[in-house]
């Protein structure tokens, strides 16, 4: 089976999504999945290859519209809970 | 795994209880940390806040806390990150996380580099109590014990 892609996306790559990839991973690791968590710029997202997307509301719903991947959104980037409520059954739909 | 990076913060990259109208000045004074520091240029600062214009108040990642950044590259000379507090919280427009008491800025040099700075910061934020203190705390050499313990 290929490893799931996971894309976390914020406006330049670096600062928050690296948070956000952080706190999918423990995630992943808590529900014992395996996948690739990546980050990515808001501008060059569209063009890197994954199968899920993990960005913040205002990003969202600039993404949708150029990704054809899930896009999902998280309001606290620290918050494991909510990552997973978001998260989780549309990554166990991709499994 | 946790590498513990020993004085990820620095104490001169503290302060507290800031008075601050609004958030471009909250990015401002926490940016100033880093120019004096000589880890930015000038400019570095105007690119954290028209981040903000252009992207949205996304860089408020969790209830009352902002990290804000720009790109890393030429306006960067070294990684660093500072921290503010700020008196009477100010809002950036963020629906879910507003209002921010609590502003981190960081500089990178190339994309990998700070990553271990910001596991530090990730880790961080999930302790409620620590958070608590440096809300309140007006003592820097408190605050840059508690960050840095």
């Amino acid at each position: 089976m290929k490893t799931l892609q996971i894309l976390a996306v914020c406006g330049f790559g670096v600062g928050s999504s690296l948070v956000l990839k952080m706190k999918i991973d423990e995630m992943l690791k808590e529900e014992n999945i395996k996948a690739k968590v990546s980050t990515a710029d808001v501008g060059s997202a569209s063009s890197t290859p994954c199968d899920l997307i993990f960005t913040s509301k205002e990003l969202a719903g600039k993404l949708s519209n150029t990704v054809k991947v899930p896009v999902i959104s998280v309001s606290n980037f620290i918050d494991k809970e909510e990552i997973k409520i978001a998260g989780l059954h549309a990554i166990k739909n991709l499994l | 795994m946790l590498i513990t990076l020993k004085n990820w913060i620095q104490k001169e990259n503290i302060k507290l209880q800031q008075q601050v109208s609004n958030w471009q000045e909250g990015l401002q004074i926490a940016g100033n940390l880093l120019l004096q520091n000589k880890s930015i240029n000038p400019s570095y600062i105007d690119d954290m806040i028209q981040a903000v214009k252009q992207l949205g108040p996304y860089i408020v990642i969790a209830p009352h806390i902002a990290i804000g950044h720009a790109r890393p590259g030429k306006n960067v000379i070294k990684d660093d990150i500072s921290v503010i507090t700020l008196k009477q919280p100010v809002k950036f427009g963020n629906q879910d996380n507003d209002p921010v008491n609590i502003i981190f800025t960081f500089c990178a040099t190339e994309d990998s580099k700070h990553i271990h700075q910001l596991q530090q910061l990730a880790y961080l934020l999930e302790d409620n109590i620590l958070l608590n203190t440096l809300k309140t705390s007006t003592n820097i050499n408190e605050i840059f014990e508690v960050i840095n313990q």
